[in-house]
C-alpha cells in the first residue's frame, strides 16, 4: 500500500461517513420542517392560472363565510357556551377549509395540530405552523393551546395567548381551516 | 407520513381509515441500513490494509454475520413495527459498527486473535444484543404493557444493582464492585439493564402522580414542595440506588442516574426549580465527596491540573487522560488513517478511551461525524417524546435518548478534558457487552414507542 493510496481511502472513508450523516439528514428534513406546501392554483375562468396573490384572498375570505353561515344550524344541537369536557365532547367536526365535514373521534389523549405528519390533526396550508396548537386535557376540561405558531390560532375570533377552556360548539380556526368540539 | 394519501382521498364525511400503502419508512431504512453496511465493512477493510497490509477474510466473514442479524432487525420491523421512526436503526448500526472496528485495530496493534480478542467478543455481543432487541419488538407489541409494570421495574432495578454485591456472584474489577460473573468468562454489568428499568419506573410512577406531585404541597421559600407520600417512593427508589452505586465506587453511573431522575421530574411536572434544586444539591455534593473521598479528589486534580509532571506522573495521575489528549492531538483534522496511528499507547484504549482512539484515526472530521450520529439518534428519541400523545411513551421516550445523551457528554467530555473523568461506556461504541445489550433494548423501546405514535388516528387536511 503506498502513502497515496492510503491518503486516498482515508479521505474517502471520511466522505462516506459525512455522506451517511447528510442522507439521514437530507430525508428527515420533512420531520424538521414540515411538508413542503402545494399551492393551491386557482383557474379563473379566462384559464389562465394566477399565482400568489389569490391564494390569499381566498384564504381571508373562507374562514367568514362558511362558518358564519354553517354556525345558525349548528348552535342549538351542540348546546354551545357550555364547556368542553372529557364527557361531553365527543368529536372534532371541521366546519370550513378544505375538508369541511370531516369528523374526528376525540379521546381522552391529546391532539397535537399543525403541518408535521406526526400531529394528529395535519393542516397543510401556507398558513399553518409545523407544529401550530393543542388540544389537552387539563382537569378533565379541554384546554387550546397555541404553540408559538406564526400566524396564530384563534378561538371565537379572538387570538389565542394563554392556554383558553374551549366551550362546545365555539369555533377554532388554524390557518384556513376552523373546526368546533361536539356532543 | 404513509396513510397521508389513503386519508386526503377520502370524501370528506366519511370515517377517517387507513389503509396499508408500501412500506415508505421501512424502504427507506432498507436504503440506509445498506448504507450502513458499506460503511461498516469499509472501515473493517481500511483497518486491514493500514494495520496488517492485506487482507484478513475471517473477520471480514464474522462481520458479515453481523449485518445480516441487523437486516433480520429490519425485517422483524417490517411485521411488527411498520411505522416506527427509520433512522434510528442505521444510525445505532454504523456506531456500532465503527466502534468493532476500533476494537478490532487495536486487537491488531496488541496482537490478540481469536477468542482472546475483544473485537471477536464484541461481535458475539452484538449478535446477543441485536437478537434481545429483536425479543423486545415482538414480545413488546405495545409499549403501554410497561406501565403495568410500573413498581415490578422499579423492584427490578434495585434487584439488578444489588446483585454484584452478592457474595460469590460479585466481581470487583479496577476498584469498583459493579460485574457479576459466572465461572471466570461470561461478565456482566447489571447496572446498564437496571437503567432502562429505572426508567420506566420514573416514567410510570410520575404519570400516575404528576398532579399530585406539581400541584399540592407546601410553599416554602417561593418554591412549592410535594407532600412526602407524593414523593416518597420515588426518593426511597432513587436514594437506594444511588447509595448502592455509591457502595459500589461507581460515580459515573450514580450521575447518569441522577440526571436522569432529575430529566424526567422537570420533563413531567414542568418546574424548573426542581432542577436548579437538583443541580444545587449535585453541585455541594460533588464538592463534599471531592473533599473527603481521595478517589474523588484524584479525578478532579487530574482534570484541573493534567498537564503537571507531578500528576502525569503520579500512580492513578493524569497520564491516561494525556495520552489521550496526545492521541487526538496527533489525529489532527483529518487524523492519521485506520490503523495509521498509535491509539494502544493509550491505556484502556478499547472501552474508556475509544472516543480518544477514534479521534486519532478519524480525526476531528471523523470524531464530528460520530457526533453528528448520536446527535441524529438522541433527537430521534426526542421527537418521540415530543410527538407523542400518550404521557407515558413521552417520558420513557425522553428519558431513554436522554440517558444516551447523558451518557455521550459524561464520558466524551472526561475523554476531552471538558469535565472530569468518570468511567462510563461511549453507547455503543465501547467495547462491553452489557452496554451494548442496553443500547440495542433502548433502541428497540424508541422504535417500539415511535410505531405507536405514528399509528394514532389522525385527520389530514390538505388545502
Amino acid at each position: 500500500m503506498s502513502e497515496l493510496t492510503l491518503l486516498v481511502l482515508r479521505l474517502g472513508f471520511l466522505a462516506l461517513l459525512w455522506a451517511f450523516v447528510f442522507a439521514v439528514v437530507y430525508a428527515l428534513r420533512t420531520d424538521l420542517f414540515g411538508q413542503r406546501v402545494r399551492k393551491v392554483v386557482a383557474t379563473p375562468p379566462g384559464g389562465i392560472p394566477v399565482s400568489p396573490a389569490p391564494p390569499v384572498a381566498a384564504a381571508t375570505a373562507a374562514p367568514t363565510g362558511p362558518v358564519t353561515a354553517a354556525r345558525p344550524s349548528v348552535a342549538p344541537s351542540s348546546g354551545k357556551g357550555e364547556l368542553a369536557t372529557s364527557e361531553n365532547a365527543r368529536a372534532i367536526v371541521v366546519t370550513s377549509g378544505a375538508k369541511a365535514g370531516a369528523e374526528f373521534p376525540l379521546g381522552r389523549d391529546e391532539i397535537t395540530i399543525g403541518r408535521s405528519s406526526d400531529s394528529a390533526i395535519v393542516i397543510r396550508d401556507d398558513y399553518t405552523s409545523t407544529h401550530h396548537a393543542r388540544l389537552m386535557l387539563w382537569n378533565n376540561g379541554w384546554m387550546l393551546q397555541d404553540l408559538d405558531s406564526t400566524n396564530g390560532t384563534f378561538l371565537d375570533g379572538h387570538r389565542v395567548t394563554v392556554p383558553t377552556p374551549v366551550a362546545l360548539g365555539s369555533s377554532v380556526k388554524v390557518g384556513a381551516t376552523t373546526f368546533e368540539l361536539r356532543r | 407520513m404513509a396513510n397521508d394519501t389513503a386519508v386526503r382521498s377520502a370524501p370528506p364525511t366519511a370515517p377517517v381509515g387507513r389503509i396499508r400503502l408500501p412500506q415508505k419508512l421501512r424502504n427507506l431504512e432498507l436504503g440506509l441500513l445498506i448504507f450502513a453496511c458499506v460503511i461498516n465493512g469499509a472501515s473493517i477493510v481500511l483497518v486491514q490494509l493500514g494495520a496488517l497490509g492485506h487482507l484478513d477474510l475471517t473477520l471480514v466473514s464474522l462481520f458479515a454475520t453481523l449485518s445480516i442479524l441487523v437486516f433480520g432487525l429490519h425485517i422483524t420491523l417490517r411485521f411488527v413495527a411498520r411505522d416506527s421512526d427509520p433512522f434510528l436503526l442505521p444510525v445505532a448500526t454504523v456506531l456500532n459498527g465503527l466502534g468493532i472496528a476500533m476494537i478490532y485495530r487495536i486487537d491488531i496493534a496488541d496482537k490478540q486473535y481469536g477468542w482472546d480478542s475483544a473485537a471477536v467478543r464484541q461481535i458475539a455481543w452484538a449478535s446477543i444484543a441485536i437478537l434481545c432487541a429483536i425479543g423486545v419488538l415482538v414480545i413488546i407489541r405495545n409499549h403501554r404493557t410497561l406501565f403495568r409494570y410500573t413498581y415490578v421495574s422499579g423492584f427490578v432495578a434495585i434487584v439488578l444493582l444489588l446483585l454484584p454485591l452478592v457474595p460469590g456472584l460479585g466481581r470487583q474489577v479496577s476498584g469498583a464492585r459493579v460485574w457479576i460473573g459466572f465461572g471466570s468468562f461470561a461478565t456482566f454489568q447489571p447496572g446498564e439493564i437496571a437503567k432502562i428499568a429505572l426508567a420506566v419506573f420514573f416514567a410510570g410512577y410520575l404519570v400516575r402522580n404528576r398532579d399530585s406531585l406539581s400541584m399540592v404541597g407546601t410553599t416554602f421559600l417561593g418554591m412549592r414542595f410535594p407532600r412526602a407520600r407524593d414523593l416518597g417512593p420515588l426518593l426511597i427508589v432513587w436514594a437506594l440506588s444511588m447509595s448502592v452505586i455509591v457502595f459500589q465506587r461507581d460515580l459515573g453511573t450514580a450521575l447518569l442516574y441522577f440526571g436522569l431522575f432529575l430529566v424526567m421530574l422537570y420533563v413531567a411536572t414542568g418546574r424548573l426549580s426542581w432542577v436548579l434544586l437538583g443541580l444545587a444539591m449535585f453541585l455541594g455534593g460533588a464538592f463534599v465527596a471531592s473533599r473527603t473521598l481521595d478517589y474523588v479528589n484524584g479525578r478532579i486534580t487530574n482534570w484541573l491540573d493534567a498537564f503537571n509532571p507531578a500528576v502525569y506522573n503520579a500512580d492513578g495521575g493524569s497520564y491516561q487522560l494525556v495520552q489521550g489528549l496526545f492521541g487526538l492531538a496527533h489525529g489532527g483534522l483529518i487524523g492519521t488513517g485506520w490503523g495509521q496511528g498509535r491509539p494502544d499507547l493509550t491505556p484502556v484504549p478499547q472501552s474508556d478511551y475509544i472516543i480518544a482512539s477514534l479521534g486519532e484515526e478519524l480525526g476531528l472530521a471523523g470524531l464530528f461525524a460520530i457526533l453528528a450520529l448520536y446527535i441524529l439518534y438522541i433527537s430521534r428519541g426526542f421527537r418521540v417524546g415530543f410527538a407523542g400523545q400518550d404521557d407515558f411513551g413521552k417520558l420513557l421516550g425522553v428519558g431513554l435518548s436522554f440517558v444516551i445523551a447523558l451518557q455521550c457528554f459524561i464520558v466524551i467530555g472526561g475523554v476531552t478534558r471538558v469535565i472530569p473523568l468518570t468511567g462510563l461506556t461511549t453507547p455503543f461504541l465501547a467495547a462491553g457487552g452489557s452496554s451494548l445489550v442496553a443500547n440495542w433494548i433502548i433502541t428497540a423501546l424508541l422504535l417500539r414507542i415511535s410505531d405507536t405514535v405514528r399509528n394514532q388516528p389522525r385527520l389530514v387536511v390538505e388545502s
